[in-house]
């Protein structure tokens, strides 16, 4: 499926190994080995097992990155994530408070993200001139000023009854829970972007969008399905980020979306839509998340970890377009 | 017939419908807090704003050729961190050579970001979000790990913001002079008219010999800029350097521009808009402490909901300017 | 055929750093330090004096600052200290309960925690490193603002956000120490306005309170930025309106004086240097057995003296470092050297 792979190394021989190993996935998976081996080095207290105890927080934002992948093949953008994400561990911390069984404070994580989400869609699909930037940036004000108004001047709230949190940041072994439930759910978001209708709609949408829409693509209800779900996965988020604080805040997830954004773009998800595909971004987010567990170990400074993660996001991006560009001039030249 | 042919006209402009938009808010915060209207209170909002004013004309240019850049605060905080150390371990001490090495430092940050965008086809969004890591950790690391540079290290630049110039405060003089000269730039000169060429149909720009890359690279460049004199501005104005200045500030600047009427495809918007659009973020901003009766932290909700009302006011209003467009050509 | 492989090979990798060896600790006690944001002054001078202090002893000092000022970045900050081989980690927490579950499993796993400048909940410390009793400055504060409103008038206060702990606790106990003494009736409290530690927003609440009340005779700010923010604008505008508050020498410089041109005549902040010493001896006394965070225990702080451990607020426990510091005219210039 031409377009599918994120980017790619021009003019790679039509041979299967070779292709594979020039795709951009490929590369990724270099990529995550030289990083572990890296890491390995440079950190001595870096293993298997202190990565899986320090995994979990960062695993909250790789669920945000699954769908943000949708909304960047659509060719948009969402921002308010991370306040939806504030307020709905805001709200379940509420709920939780109040005594309620467990499944209630669950039910009530996801509720309240699906409505944000469902707004966001609602207003976009609405007024479908808008950007989709602009909207989410208001938004993104809205829902995380409503979490600052319920928490009020305190700014903070945290969980009395920890059982139910405790439960779900439990491990098999010393494998969090939430590690399977990232991988069941990456496999399930990459199977329906890649392989079914739905999925290849989106990818319509996000190549040309009055295209998709006049060849009977309902474009708006897809965007609107997309916004939602995103809503509930940022419920999602905020009960495992609860889990690791046993509490809210008026800053909690804030900045995620920029991480998940991140993320998804070093997996080869094209920011222009329509381009990408979620395996890309699962690895990605790995070696996202192995680089900043190594570095951070050692105790490099903050910023010097963001330096770096910048520097590594612009190179995906660019080296492989210059690379390119260099074989093509090359070609010419030898015609 | 002649006044509908006048109604028609404003209702059929984008920049008119928002100075509407902005005159009903005076309207509404006058009636509220009277004090908000005297020539000292305005004076004191485009001088607090000013940043953010100077850097959505660069925004402005950057979002014309249908990009993005969300480096902008990283790049501001860095010139004003540099020339705030310099300034406070004396090595300059001139205030114009301190606005020339910010504005220096901004244009290379701008030209680093621009050549990655044009000549190696990074996306926007994704080059600047990079940059935006990368330069604001420089400013943490040349500011010796978290030093501020306060009012007295900063000797006379500071001056330079609360010196008047035939009555006027001279920040607000370099607001006015950079919009004249954007206003003149972008209708009267072949480059200004080539961005809107490049944004309306990069193709077809290429094909009557605009050559694209090159201004794709300078719309960055100016942008670049305008960070860096934001930078100067922005350390003059509050006499303080901190590395973590103006962090987030960015979306601030992309919403003046989108709710001035820039398109965030390219090709649409003007300087009037981006004007118009800064004015009313900085009038929200203003007005909303004067407001008596909000609860504080209500405050960040109503902007979120402003921002979100203006915006879509507008989208109605230009649909049923559109509308009625289309009935004056009897179709 | 392509994902197989690509397991396979995350497999291996994860395997690789199973593999790799995990090294003994050295000698002399490992301290970490974590601060609420890299690039903030007033953490820098704390930091430095924690630093030397711990070193003089033969210890080792490492300062880590989350990404951004927020509970997830310090977690993630927590969880690479836990990993690590740290006899014990100080704290300054960027929210009072968000961090409980990662303080206690870094107990749990034997490291001692201390906190300073904010204090974590009760649970999650053994004992917290108070710069001046929140009721000392509270009543610093209050008595700043009788003394220059002469006795009576309006006054407003400009704190950092809403959700700022220890501003929030300084005003309350401002506001307790007002109403329990009829020599504070002349005052009235106008205002609490926020400026979310930004230069901008803060100048707009000035400005705002100017113009709301024209009345209005001192504004105490007891925030660093919202301070310097403050004073600039009172200052340039040349109000009649005076300040007070919390804020950094340095910064504040330009703007203290007792004549018209100035527009803060003093204001308080404590001894920073002091305060990272405390806490380096009071984290070292925590790690080598002599104390535990237990009320009424005492340790000797190097050529600070003997400290007792007393009740905080909150019902832990936390030693008092001592008397806000007032900053004049006349010593404000020889406190700016140092910070």
């Amino acid at each position: 499926m031409a377009g599918k792979s994120g980017r790619s190394i021009n003019n790679v021989p039509e041979s299967s190994i070779k292709r594979m190993i020039f795709s951009w996935e490929g590369i990724l998976v270099l990529i995550f080995i030289a990083v572990n081996i890296f890491c390995a080095f440079f950190s001595e207290f870096y293993n298997l097992s202190s990565l899986l105890r320090q995994m979990p927080v960062y695993l909250a934002e790789v669920f945000l990155m699954l769908t943000m992948a949708y909304i960047l093949v659509l060719g948009e953008i969402d921002i308010s994530v991370g306040s939806i994400v504030c307020l709905s561990a805001t709200m379940s911390c509420i709920v939780c408070n109040t005594n309620a069984p467990f499944i209630v404070v669950v039910l009530t994580a996801l509720i309240v993200g699906t409505i944000c989400g469902a707004i966001n869609g609602f207003i976009l699909t609405k007024f479908q001139e808008l950007p989709p930037m602009i909207v989410t940036l208001a938004t993104q004000i809205i829902f995380r000023g409503i979490a600052e108004i319920v928490l009020g001047s305190g700014g903070s709230i945290s969980v009395t009854n920890t059982d139910g949190f405790r439960m779900i940041g439990g491990k098999v072994g010393e494998v969090p829970y939430i590690l399977f439930l990232v991988l069941i759910l990456a496999v399930i978001f990459a199977v329906i972007l890649g392989k079914s209708t739905f999925g290849r709609r989106v990818y319509a949408i996000g190549t040309n969008r009055l295209t998709a829409y006049y060849s009977g693509i309902h474009v708006q209800k897809i965007r609107m399905i997309i916004y939602t779900v995103m809503g509930t996965i940022s419920g999602l988020c905020a009960l495992f980020l609860v889990a690791s604080s046993y509490g809210a805040n008026t800053t909690t997830g804030n900045g995620f979306e920029m991480d998940a954004i991140a993320m998804a773009v070093f997996g080869g998800i094209s920011s222009t839509g329509g381009k990408g595909n979620l395996a890309g971004g699962v690895i990605s987010a790995f070696i996202i998340v192995c680089l900043r567990v190594g570095l951070g170990q050692k105790n490099v400074h903050a910023q010097v970890i963001l330096l770096i993660i910048g520097v590594l996001l612009v190179a995906a991006v660019a080296l492989p377009n210059i690379v390119g560009q260099v074989k093509r001039a090359v070609q010419v030249k030898n015609k | 017939m002649k006044q509908k042919s006048l109604m028609k006209r404003i209702t059929g402009s984008r920049e008119a419908l928002l100075a509407i938009v902005l005159i009903v808010l005076f309207v509404i915060v006058t009636a509220i807090s009277p004090s908000f209207l005297t020539p000292k209170s305005l004076m004191d909002m485009l001088k607090n704003n000013a940043v953010m004013m100077v850097m959505a004309l660069g925004m402005l240019c950057v979002m014309l050729v249908g990009g993005i850049d969300i480096s902008i605060m990283s790049t501001l905080a860095l010139s004003g961190m540099a020339i705030g150390m310099l300034l406070k371990y004396d090595v300059i001490a001139s205030p114009v050579l301190a606005f020339v090495i910010a504005i220096a430092i901004g244009i290379v940050c701008g030209f680093v970001v621009g050549l990655v965008i044009s000549r190696a086809d990074v996306p926007p969004i994704i080059a600047t979000m990079g940059f935006m890591y990368v330069y604001r950790a420089m400013g943490y690391l040349i500011s010796n790990g978290g030093e501020w540079a306060s009012a007295a290290a900063l000797g006379s630049f500071k001056d330079f913001a609360t010196t008047d110039f035939l009555g006027i405060n001279c920040v607000i003089w370099v607001i006015v002079i950079c919009y004249a000269f954007f206003f003149w730039f972008m209708k009267w000169t072949r480059t200004g008219r080539k961005i809107y060429a490049v944004g309306s149909n990069a193709e077809a720009a290429q094909v009557s010999g605009i050559n694209v890359k090159n201004i794709k690279l300078l719309v960055y460049v100016i942008m670049g800029l305008l960070s860096g004199l934001g930078g100067a501005l922005q350390v003059s104005v509050y006499a303080s350097a901190m590395p973590d200045m103006q962090y987030g500030g960015e979306m601030d600047v992309i919403a003046a521009c989108v709710i001035g009427g820039v398109s965030m495809n390219g090709g649409r918007g003007t300087v009037l808009g981006a004007l118009l659009g800064s004015l009313i973020l900085a009038t929200i901003a203003r007005a909303l402490p004067l407001i008596p009766f909000f609860n504080q932290l209500w405050l960040n909700t109503i902007k979120g909901v402003i921002i979100l009302a203006v915006v879509i006011i507008n989208i109605v209003l230009q649909r049923i300017a559109d509308r009625n467009a289309l009935k004056g050509r009897e179709m | 055929m392509n994902k197989k492989v690509i397991s396979a090979l995350l497999c291996g990798t994860m395997i690789l750093g199973a593999a790799s060896p995990v090294f003994a600790a050295g000698e002399g006690q490992k301290i970490a330090l974590v601060g609420k944001s890299a690039g903030n002054a007033f953490f820098e001078i704390a930091a430095a004096s924690f630093q030397e202090t711990v070193e003089a002893e033969g210890g080792e000092v490492e300062v880590v600052y989350p990404e951004t000022a927020t509970a997830d970045a310090q977690i993630k900050v927590l969880d690479n200290l836990i990993s690590q081989d740290f006899d014990a980690i100080c704290i300054a927490a960027n929210d009072v309960n968000a961090l409980q579950a990662k303080l206690e499993e870094a107990m749990d796993a034997g490291i001692k925690v201390s906190s300073f400048d904010s204090a974590p909940n009760k649970d999650s410390r053994q004992v917290f490193i108070n710069q001046a009793g929140t009721q000392a400055v509270g009543q610093a504060l209050i008595d700043a603002v009788l003394d220059i409103t002469g006795g009576e008038g309006q006054f407003a206060i400009l704190s950092a956000t809403s959700q700022a702990a220890n501003q929030n606790a300084w005003i309350e106990a401002m506001q307790t120490i007002m109403e329990g003494d009829e020599k504070y009736s002349g005052l009235e409290l106008v205002e609490v306005a926020y400026g979310d530690d930004e230069p901008q927003k803060s100048t707009d609440q000035t400005a705002a309170l100017i113009q709301n009340y024209p009345d209005l005779k001192v504004i105490c700010a007891p925030t660093t930025v919202g301070i310097a923010a403050a004073a600039k604008y009172l200052q340039d505008n040349e109000a009649t309106c005076k300040l007070t508050g919390l804020g950094l020498p340095s910064e504040m410089l330009e703007y203290t004086g007792d004549d018209d041109a100035h527009s803060c005549p003093y204001f308080y902040l404590w001894d920073m240097q002091g305060l990272g010493k405390l806490s380096a001896y009071a984290t070292m006394a925590l790690v080598s057995g002599d104390i535990t965070g237990a009320l009424d225990e005492t340790f000797t702080a190097g050529d600070l003296g003997e400290y007792t451990i007393t009740e905080a607020d909150d019902g832990g426990t936390e030693i008092v470092l001592g008397e806000p510091l007032q900053f004049t005219p006349e010593n404000i210039e020889e406190y700016a050297e140092l910070y």
